[in-house]
């Protein structure tokens, strides 16, 4: 009965890993995609910052009244579109998100169920290839906390940005970036590499 | 889309030639923006070292150092003005091409008195080019007129909030709006060269 | 029973909700992986997923505080030793739905977020979370604008504890600030504030009332008092109150000192204003506000036609109290200890409505104050508070702390020098009484150092320390004797005599054995150069005596102090105009409310030894609100007649010269001190000095003792009968029997 119950956690800890390992990659790729955006973003910030430090009156380009207003118009025109792009990044990470938590909860689900045969003892075993269910469980759990906590900081971030905060915009990319935290990324990388040969026994 | 690639090549007289000038100013508008993109990586150059100048050097060795880099900035700025030069060939036919336009459509109207109809209501079309390629004249006259100011401007700027202006001034073309587009894809709709 | 050290978290289980357990615990108390348990620490308990530790080690516990009880927000449990009964399995449940309260960083995230972001944020922070009705979540791991979730309550009915899953209903009960929500927390642990029970629930509830019954008060149509003006003297508690009642009341707070607003700069004091306005404002958008504006004196005084600088801060306070908006969930309360000097406009209804007097506590809040500060001191249980609180007539909240302090500086130092007890004790306070005066005695012009004058100093004159006794003493001792027979307590009483016979000594023995407040002038404080000054001088002196009555104001000399209107004075001199006031002050038409001390209280008939002794205490506060004048003259001839009705001073004792009794008594009074030889005989001296005076006697043994020291050429030991006798031949008696016979006939 145990025997059995182990092997199917086992079966259903692979195909979480696995999701993982792609969801991770589908991760990087996308917030590779966002950081051009944000830099895009910031940059406009800045123009629109300069468009309102400068007096044009008081400058060669007086000789277009309305210049100011239309320049400034195209501007946020152009971050509406950025912010637009991004929020549709936003999705996929989204998307992302919800398949690593669903793996994540279903697996844990799975152990609940069988509880009763699975006692500490054979949860808490481990051998060199293949670490304990509750090791595996464990990361599985810090590696969906990793991308909640990312995708709130960053869903957080965006809604704070209002096209009419230009400081706020400016200092976006640094803020994006920061959000960054390699040493999660790192734990995920590692992770699967100490889950690589349990990957590979079947 | 070339003034050679028509759908309807059967066509003759001023139909003709209103479509042609259609295709005509959509060209004019390609080469247009390219020009901006090749004027905006000049224009964005001469900032750049403009403004590095300023965050290094204090102002007072401005004009020494202003003589050591001002090789590759005379060079930039030639090239801008090449640019600027261009844009100011691209409107002259765009001036032609209104003048053409206002033609056709006069030689029409003394053709018909006012009761023929070629196609779609072509005598309206007429009309609408017209007026429509004059609003699009002055759109762009309006830009290259800025362009010039922000040529004359771009090296002389005192500040770098000005120039980061200017630049995005180049970049967003702040007189061609999305109307200027619109104008230009309404224009093709009518004459056929956009399928409806 | 196994006990487990707790350690601290390990930083990449921050934010995870687990507690590291080793497997033997788990098993122990039938834990499985990721199962709830609730750990009990000091201060609080923590709701956590068991999950085993990695190294599979027994004997320690590493809990991440992610849900806790709101008590353990503020400490980090850390080197703790606890025991496997702390911990207790909960069973497992799903969630069906929760309602909570989020905490965000600040007010201007609470203005921009849209409620469905907040709820989609917040949601997604707690699926996977074990919550426990009842408890916060620290979210502060996410990094967010959003710092903690309140669970107010979980669903299914029935349950305390539960999951949080994807399919769980998250209802928000409200936002609220981070700072709001700590200074609520801190309410649960306050400390009681003695004897302002009553002003405090005014202010309650006029803070409350809009608050809680926003409709009910718009269905009626009332539009909420919106400031109000705390007035008192320095020290009652008036800036400790607010704080209070806002704490209680749940509210934040913007306090102002009138000082801190005022800047150097034209339009900077306004300019400061308005942005604290603007702050209060602001705070008033997250909850209930109350702006606090100390010292209000200082920031509005009366405006005048020339200094320009204080009109505009005036102006712009107006402006400012006009213009809130009545929707504003926020409160002024101001404070000041000289209303009078404010400008009348801010006293208007739609200003400050409301004015709270907090007058000078009563002997029954004496007590209470008392009470609340000796809680946290080792007081020996002999001291008497009601005792205390009778003799600190005129001391207010401050005065009290300051008097506590110094008994227990003076406990202190005994300890020091003797390791003995640490208790309070009586004794400690004696001597702080002594130490501290009541601020409201403070710079008077009529405070004075008096040794304290025991009865028995005076020889003779039983029948007149008798009669001080009764009009000064009993009303103290016996209240309630008095209200039964009906009778008032004298207004005041006059003492005359010829020179030297004891008067002045006589109103400090009184004073000193009634242990109240004693003040005491002479013509030369009074008169000043300027016109009006004198009268404004001693009209003051009557409001220090009645903001710490009861009191005794006496009068020396009064009729150098006071002439007769009668006289031969012109009719507008200083001492008619005096005299005006004085009669004004001893019976005018009533206090000035700004005067009034404590508030009525209606005696409750409870019965019962507690409800006996209250009656005792309000009956004495009744019956001694007033100041008692003592007057003394020894020309009651030249005094008006206006001052001798009664009502006024009704209690005119004649101090004769002494007879041979008291003669004798105030000799031995007089020798004590002094080594008389056994020759001595005082009752022949006593019968030869007739009409010598209290003063002359004492003189005499004076007299007597020099000469014993020029005999003997410093060397004296003792004073002979002898010596007396010389001193006796050199000396006349200062009364002469015509004079005596004057006072005999005089007024009545």
């Amino acid at each position: 009965m145990s025997k059995l119950a182990l092997s199917s956690l086992h079966q259903a800890l692979q195909r979480s890993f696995a999701s993982v390992d792609s969801s991770q990659k589908l991760w990087l790729g996308v917030l590779a995609d966002c950081s051009p955006l944000m830099v895009s973003l910031g940059n406009l910030a800045e123009q629109a910052i300069a468009l309102n430090n400068v007096q044009l009156s008081n400058t060669p380009l007086r000789d277009f009244p309305d210049l100011e207003d239309r320049l400034r118009f195209k501007l946020l025109q152009a971050i509406d579109t950025v912010l637009n792009r991004i929020h549709e990044k936003m999705s996929s990470l989204q998307s992302i998100r919800d398949t690593v938590t669903n793996q994540v909860s279903a697996v844990l689900r799975l152990y609940q169920q069988n509880a009763e045969d699975l006692d500490l003892h054979t949860v808490t075993q481990r051998s060199a290839v293949t670490p304990s269910v509750a090791d595996m469980l464990e990361w599985l759990q810090d590696a969906e906390r990793h991308y909640r906590q990312q995708f709130l900081k960053r869903k957080t971030l965006l809604h704070m940005l209002k096209a009419d905060d230009l400081s706020l915009l400016e200092a976006a990319p640094k803020t994006w970036k920061s959000l960054e935290s390699p040493s999660a990324n790192e734990q995920i990388t590692d992770t699967l590499c100490k889950v690589s040969f349990f990957m590979e026994s079947r | 889309m070339t003034s050679t690639n028509r759908k309807c090549s059967a066509l003759t007289g001023s139909s003709r030639k209103t479509k042609d000038n259609a295709a005509d100013w959509f060209n004019l508008m390609l080469r247009w923006n390219r020009l901006n993109d090749e004027g905006f990586n000049v224009a964005a150059n001469i900032v750049n070292s403009k403004r590095s100048v300023y965050s290094t050097e204090p102002p007072l060795v401005v004009t020494s150092a202003g003589v050591s880099d001002s090789a590759p900035l005379q060079d930039d700025c030639r090239t801008l003005q090449d640019v600027v030069d261009k844009m100011v060939t691209i409107v002259t036919k765009m001036e032609r091409l209104t003048a053409s336009q206002s033609g056709v459509r006069a030689l029409d109207d003394f053709r018909t008195q006012g009761e023929g109809h070629l196609f779609h209501g072509w005598s309206l079309t007429l009309y609408v080019s017209e007026v429509a390629t004059a609003t699009l004249l002055v759109d762009f006259r309006q830009e290259l007129r800025l362009k010039q100011t922000i040529l004359q401007e771009v090296a002389h700027t005192v500040t770098s909030d000005l120039g980061l202006v200017l630049l995005s001034g180049w970049l967003h073309q702040p007189f061609i709006t999305d109307r200027t587009r619109l104008t230009v894809e309404a224009l093709l709709m009518e004459t056929g060269l956009r399928p409806l | 029973m196994e006990s487990l050290k707790l350690l601290p978290v390990h930083p990449s289980d921050r934010g995870s909700q687990r507690c590291r357990l080793g497997p033997g615990v788990m098993s122990a108390l039938g834990l499985g992986l990721g199962s709830p348990v609730l750990v009990s620490l000091p201060g609080g308990s923590c709701l956590c997923t068991a999950w085993p530790r990695s190294d599979l080690a027994e004997g320690f516990l590493q809990a991440d505080l992610k849900c806790v009880s709101p008590g353990l927000l503020s400490q980090n449990p850390a080197h703790l030793t606890l025991d496997l009964g702390q911990l207790t399995a909960v069973p497992a449940h799903r969630l069906k739905s929760v309602r909570i309260t989020v905490v965000v960083q600040n007010v201007d995230f609470k203005k921009r977020a849209s409620p469905r972001l907040v709820h989609e944020l917040v949601k997604e922070m707690l699926v996977g979370v074990q919550l426990h009705k009842g408890f916060v979540v620290n979210l502060e791991d996410f990094d967010t604008e959003l710092v903690y979730v309140v669970v107010e309550n979980i669903y299914p009915e029935g349950t305390t504890a539960g999951l949080v899953t994807s399919r769980t209903g998250v209802d928000i009960a409200g936002i609220q600030t981070v700072r709001h929500y700590r200074s609520q927390l801190q309410d649960q642990h306050r400390e009681p504030l003695g004897g302002l029970e009553e002003v405090s629930a005014a202010l309650r509830e006029m803070l409350q009332l809009p608050l809680l019954y926003p409709n009910t008060l718009r269905s009626l149509g009332l539009s909420c008092p919106r400031g109000v003006l705390l007035v008192g003297p320095p020290g009652v508690g008036k800036t400790l109150l607010v704080r209070r009642v806002v704490l209680e009341v749940g509210a934040s707070l913007v306090v102002v000192k009138g000082p801190e607003v005022v800047g150097s700069r034209p339009g900077e004091s306004e300019e400061t204003l308005r942005s604290v306005f603007a702050r209060a404002r602001s705070a008033a958008e997250d909850g209930p506000c109350v702006f606090f504006l100390d010292e209000l004196d200082s920031l509005c005084p009366r405006r005048s036609s020339s200094s320009a600088p204080e009109n505009r801060v005036v102006a712009q306070l107006l402006t400012l109290m006009d213009g809130m908006n009545r929707s504003d969930r926020f409160l002024i309360v101001a404070a000041t200890n000289r209303p009078d000097s404010l400008d009348p406009a801010l006293r208007r209804p739609g200003r400050f409505d409301r004015e709270v007097i907090i007058g000078p506590p009563t002997s029954q809040q004496r007590k209470e104050i008392l009470s609340v500060l000796c809680e946290r001191m080792p007081v020996c249980p002999s001291v008497d508070l009601s005792e205390l609180a009778q003799r600190t007539a005129g001391y207010v909240g401050a005065d009290l702390s300051a008097l506590c302090r110094e008994a227990a500086l003076h406990a202190l130092r005994e300890r020091s020098k003797e390791s003995g007890e640490q208790t309070v004790g009586m004794k400690h306070f004696e001597e702080a009484l002594k130490v501290v005066c009541p601020s409201c005695l403070r710079g008077s012009l009529g405070r004075t150092e008096l040794s304290p004058v025991p009865w028995e100093r005076i020889g003779g004159l039983e029948e007149i320390k008798l009669k001080l006794i009764q009009s000064i003493e009993w009303p103290m001792r016996y209240p309630e004797a008095f209200v039964r027979l009906g009778l008032s307590r004298p207004r005041g009483v006059l003492l005359y005599g010829p020179p030297g016979c004891a008067k002045t000594t006589l109103v400090k023995a009184a004073a000193s054995s009634s242990h109240c407040a004693f003040l005491s002038v002479s013509g030369a404080d009074l008169y000043s150069p300027y016109v009006g000054d004198s009268e404004k001088t001693l009209a003051q002196l009557f409001r220090q005596a009645r903001a710490c009555a009861p009191s005794i104001l006496f009068l020396d000399e009064i009729d150098s102090l006071i002439g007769s209107r009668s006289g031969c004075q012109t009719p507008n001199s200083v001492q008619a105009r005096l005299l005006s006031v004085l009669l004004n002050e001893m019976d005018g038409v009533g206090l000035k409310t700004v005067e009034r001390r404590g508030t009525e209280q209606v005696l409750q008939a409870d019965g019962g030894e507690e409800s006996r002794t209250q009656e005792q205490l309000d009956c004495q506060e009744v019956c001694n609100k007033d100041v008692m004048v003592v007057a003394a003259t020894n020309r009651p001839d030249c005094i008006d007649s206006a001052l001798l009705r009664p009502g006024r001073l009704d209690h005119i004792i004649y101090v004769p010269p002494p007879d041979q009794q008291a003669r004798l008594a105030i000799l031995k009074a007089c020798t004590t001190s002094m080594p008389v030889a056994a020759d001595v005989r005082l009752d022949e001296l006593a019968a030869n000095t007739e009409r010598y005076s209290g003063a002359d006697l004492e003189n005499l043994c004076k007299e007597a003792a020099l000469l014993a020291l020029l005999d003997e050429n410093m060397e004296a030991t003792s004073i002979k009968h002898t010596d007396f006798l010389r001193s006796f031949t050199k000396m006349s008696p200062s009364l002469t029997a015509q004079q005596i016979q004057t006072y005999l006939s005089s007024p009545r």
